[in-house]
């Protein structure tokens, strides 16, 4: 029996077919992308185009010191003058007219957007710090682009929120999920990018975000390497660890590195202010007289300074280089690249503090090992160890430091010299360095934002802090009205608390035990009077702030063990409370 | 100035991941040929320097060759061969520095390729360089046995000859010895390679070894003058003077400037001519031998106590020198020289022919090499030495 085409009945046509398909299909997938699962998958499209954007980056700094300086800049050649001077100029008109706000490394830029500006970071900012540091730097400005592209990957990110017209909650975070990305292609090393966004971007340990920025990092790295090559940026030379009286040694090499760090850091608090006070025309000759510095001091023998350095360290790693020739460009290092930075080049610094730690690292084992030739740590070894020692006493990233080393070497063998020297660098420059860097250029600029750090030295008020002591009286919930009213009689208190069964805890005031004695309910048991609601309790553990959502709703909060919740440990009030915090004032961020 | 990009209508996740999909596909396609267009200019210049690099290895400018090759590694960092002929230049430039670098470059290769032939053979040359023998010896035979590009047989044989000259200067003639049987048993007919292999058994002191490959060679080449004249030293040192002497007299008929060969020739002539213990010579001729040599080791005896200020009339007992130990026994002996006409006198022989070898030795020791029939005597005694050892 055939079925009239009108009937309701009839077989649809196929295309009908499909669209209903495809609209349930779609309707389904609406569905599947709850806002937590989007951003997740929102932060791996951002690590593919932080990725590209970096692999961009990377070529166009490649192409300009070839195109500038040639594939092997020799001494003497005028060039080298020439070539980082006008390349400043360049740079400088660009800033001052184009892109204003791309000055300096970046860093600070982002966790500002974080921060204060609710995550927007224009687009035009990495249009500008693209050009603008790979101009810089392919002319040989002392600078690295690692900054420069997480703050370029940040800027992405932004965009792509603002694009997407995500919640405000949302789009902060896109900023350090974009600077992991961009930070993690820039240094082919995706945990170390991760911690050092937590720990300098972020400022504190946030769980919430943790996902999308290794998400983030891991995709961008995966680009980097689908398009540059898995190769490493330094070729690891065998790195031992035999002797455990060596970590003298690396302890002496964490207190230099923690005093470079410190001559490094005050140079440029101290000369990037006076230089930003100058009248504004010289900002124009700024970035060419930085130039004209790295150009001479090239020029006279040490062109390892000029870029990022990277072949430097690779040949320092190797033990190419006599220790003084190490120590001097250890030297020239920290004069090129604080006059690069104060001038407001746009680049970063991460590659230039490896490049100071490298060469520092060297010489100090170079030395040791001349003192002692007994040590076994090769000069290699020195070198990839003093890398972090002013990655931490420079940056103060102490975890970063640590986590870079390893990532960069793929060597735990030399996990201990690395944690000794980094956290000697790390004491070294705390004591004679208060503000980090990046904290000293934001406050520079007229910000404070929050550091880890500061968090690290934060005093956390716990529940323990403010809990009194048990009461005398406990009441059962399971006895009558009137043998609790009994029981309160010899107490002055005026709110008791009611362990209930069979668990849990209550509150009862003085007066309300004695109407319920009145109203004739003395033949009840308290449990049956009482409201259903219980008391919620605490653990002394906790933070103080989770007690301030209860105080004010009871009067009296019971303290719990955390093994045993009918052991009670004490008791917090409002009072005791707020009377803590008032005996603990503290201001942050001075 | 401000830049704002457009704002997307639709906000339904599935359609902005879909767009965005597009758009990282079209980036990524755009990225890959920028980085492929770039990579190619790269290739092109790191081709340049390298050619530029090889030319100043070659003349051993290694400065710049170091140069050109590190400028070729910029523009193509992943170059196995940039990376090799660094590693090789900065190896033969005798910088001990340089040499780490090399070692790295050559570990890094090594990791990427462990059977590269090439990668093993640089690495053994660094290891060689090191002095290490352990570490020589094992990248030399991964070089043996590991792929060769072109002729690998050849190429085989010169890593097993270099590792045997590295095993004799470092004096591992053991180990040196274990090679070069290797190296005998597995070498083609060539007279050429046949040769070096017992030059290298003669480096090795192996001179029956030496003296098979030296006759293998003038079995494929009966003139080779330098295959006669090491045949004739290696049979020489052997003990086996006829056998030298043939030798090294068509060495000094082939070359007459030999004047090793002609100096050794001389020798064994006199050896042949002097030895009282020659087969198939008569007793007479036997006699007339052990007589001139008893001369002689009294002659050389004199002559050494002169030289070294001994007086050979003060007894030995006084003096406590061998020399005058030597003088009495020679001075003992002497009466019974008339005796060795005498059939019953079997033993005699030996007991004076034992006394003008110790005489020999001693004086050898005390006065230096001899010359002539005292050297003569000195090499037939060691040979009874050795033959009775």
């Amino acid at each position: 029996m055939s079925t009239p085409a009108s009937s309701p009945l009839a077989t649809p046509h196929p295309s009908v077919v499909r669209f209903r398909i495809s609209r349930r299909l779609f309707s389904t997938l609406e569905g599947a992308f709850h806002e937590e699962v989007f951003f997740l998958i929102l932060s791996v499209f951002i690590g593919i185009f932080s990725g590209l954007a970096v692999v961009c980056f990377r070529l166009a700094i490649d192409w300009m010191h070839l195109a500038l300086l040639g594939p092997l800049p020799q001494t003497h050649s005028f060039r080298l003058l020439a070539v980082p001077s006008l390349a400043g100029l360049v740079v400088a008109v660009l800033v001052l007219h184009l892109f204003p706000g791309i000055r300096g490394s970046g860093v600070n830029q982002t966790k500002a957007a974080l921060y204060i500006f609710n995550g927007v970071i224009p687009f035009r900012t990495a249009v500008g710090k693209f050009i603008c540091a790979a101009i810089a730097i392919g002319s040989g400005q002392s600078l690295g682009p690692e900054d420069p592209s997480l703050q370029i990957g940040a800027s992405i990110a932004s965009a792509l929120g603002r694009w997407l017209h995500i919640s405000r909650e949302k789009l902060r975070l896109m900023a350090p999920v974009g600077a992991a990305a961009g930070l993690a292609a820039a240094f082919n090393a995706p945990i170390s990018a991760v911690l050092f966004v937590i720990e300098e971007v972020i400022g504190r340990w946030s769980a919430g975000i943790l996902g999308s920025v290794v998400l983030s990092a891991v995709s961008s790295v995966v680009i980097v390497r689908w398009f540059l090559g898995s190769e490493p940026l330094f070729r690891i030379p065998v790195t031992t660890f035999k002797r455990p009286t060596e970590l003298i040694a690396y302890a002496v090499l964490g207190i230099v590195g923690g005093l470079a760090s410190v001559i490094f850091a005050k140079s440029i608090g101290y000369l990037r202010p006076r230089l930003k006070a100058l009248p504004r025309w010289t900002q124009y000759f700024q970035p060419a007289f930085a130039g004209l510095v790295v150009g001479l001091i090239a020029f006279f023998g040490f062109p390892q300074v000029m870029g990022a350095g990277y072949d430097a360290m690779d040949q320092a790693m190797h033990g190419q280089f006599a220790w003084k020739i190490l120590a001097i460009l250890a030297i020239l290092k920290i004069v090129a690249t604080t006059i690069s930075f104060v001038s407001g080049t746009p680049g970063g610094m991460f590659a230039p503090t490896l490049f100071i730690g490298a060469m520092l690292g060297g010489a100090v084992g170079d030395r040791m090992h001349h003192l002692f030739p007994q040590l076994t740590g090769s000069t290699g070894t020195y070198v990839l160890v003093g890398m972090g020692v002013l990655f931490a006493g420079f940056l103060r990233v102490p975890m970063t430091s640590v986590f870079m080393v390893l990532e960069v070497s793929g060597n735990y063998e030399i996990i201990v010299p690395v944690i000794v020297a980094n956290t000697f660098s790390y004491l070294v420059s705390r004591g004679l360095q208060s503000i980090p860097i990046f904290d000293l250029l934001t406050r520079q600029d007229g910000l404070i934002l929050p550091s880890l750090e500061e968090e690290r030295e934060e005093t956390i008020l716990r529940v323990e802090d403010a809990m009194l002591p048990v009461p005398a009286t406990i009441l059962s919930a399971q006895d009558y009205v009137d043998a609790n009213a009994h029981r309160i009689q010899d107490s002055t208190d005026s709110i008791f608390l009611v362990r209930l069964h069979p668990a849990g805890w209550s509150t009862i005031s003085r007066e309300q035990l004695q109407r319920l004695f009145q109203e004739g309910k003395g033949e009840l048991t308290l449990g049956s009077v009482l409201p259903a609601q219980s008391v919620p309790s605490l653990y002394p553990d906790l933070p103080l702030d989770s007690a301030l959502r209860y105080v004010n709703a009871y009067p009296l909060v019971p303290v719990v063990n955390r093994a045993d919740s009918r052991r009670l440990e004490g008791v917090i009030s409002r009072d005791s409370v707020f009377q803590k915090y008032g005996g603990t004032q503290t201001v942050v961020g001075v | 100035m401000s830049w704002t990009l457009p704002k997307l209508v639709p906000r339904s996740e599935p359609l902005i991941l879909l767009i965005l999909t597009l758009a990282a596909a079209v980036s990524f396609a755009g990225v890959g040929h920028l980085v492929a267009r770039f990579n190619a200019n790269q290739q092109a210049r790191g081709r340049k320097l390298y050619t530029q690099g090889l030319a100043d290895a070659s003349a051993s400018r290694y400065n710049d060759a170091i140069a050109a090759f590190r400028a070729a590694l910029t523009c193509d960092p992943t170059n196995s061969q940039y990376q090799l002929s660094l590693a090789r230049v900065l190896r033969d430039s005798n910088d001990p520095r340089l040499l780490d670098e090399a070692e790295s470059y050559l570990l890094a290769l090594w990791q990427r390729t462990p059977q590269d032939a090439a990668v093993n053979l640089a690495l053994a040359r660094v290891a060689a360089h090191r002095g290490s023998i352990e570490d020589a010896t094992r990248y030399y035979h991964n070089a043996m046995y590991g792929a060769w590009k072109s002729e690998p047989d050849a190429n085989r044989t010169k890593a097993r000859i270099e590792l045997i000259q590295f095993l004799l200067k470092k004096n591992a003639p053991d180990k040196a010895e274990s090679e070069m049987m290797a190296l005998a048993a597995a070498l083609p007919p060539d007279a050429a390679a046949h040769l070096q292999a017992a030059q290298l058994f003669e480096q090795a002191h192996d001179y029956a070894n030496a003296l098979a490959q030296y006759e293998e060679v003038l079995r494929l080449n009966p003139r080779n003058s330098s295959a006669l004249a090491g045949a004739g030293q290696a049979a020489y040192r052997t003990g086996n003077y006829a056998t030298a002497g043939r030798y090294l007299e068509t060495a000094v008929k082939a070359n007459s400037q030999d004047a090793d060969s002609r100096q050794l020739l001389a020798t064994t002539d006199l050896i042949l001519r002097a030895n009282p213990f020659q087969s198939h010579i008569s007793d007479a001729e036997r006699n007339r031998r052990i007589t001139a040599a008893f001369t002689q080791a009294e002659k050389r005896l004199s002559e050494c106590a002169q030289q070294t200020g001994v007086d050979l009339k003060v007894p030995a007992t006084v003096t406590a020198s061998p020399l005058s130990s030597l003088e009495s026994r020679l001075t003992d002996i002497q009466p019974n020289l008339a005796r060795l006409r005498s059939p019953a006198e079997t033993d005699l022989p030996d007991t004076i022919m034992d006394v003008v070898f110790q005489t020999e030795q001693q004086t050898a020791t005390t006065c230096g090499s001899p010359q002539g029939l005292d050297l003569a005597m000195l090499l037939i005694s060691q040979k009874r030495e050795a033959a009775s050892r």
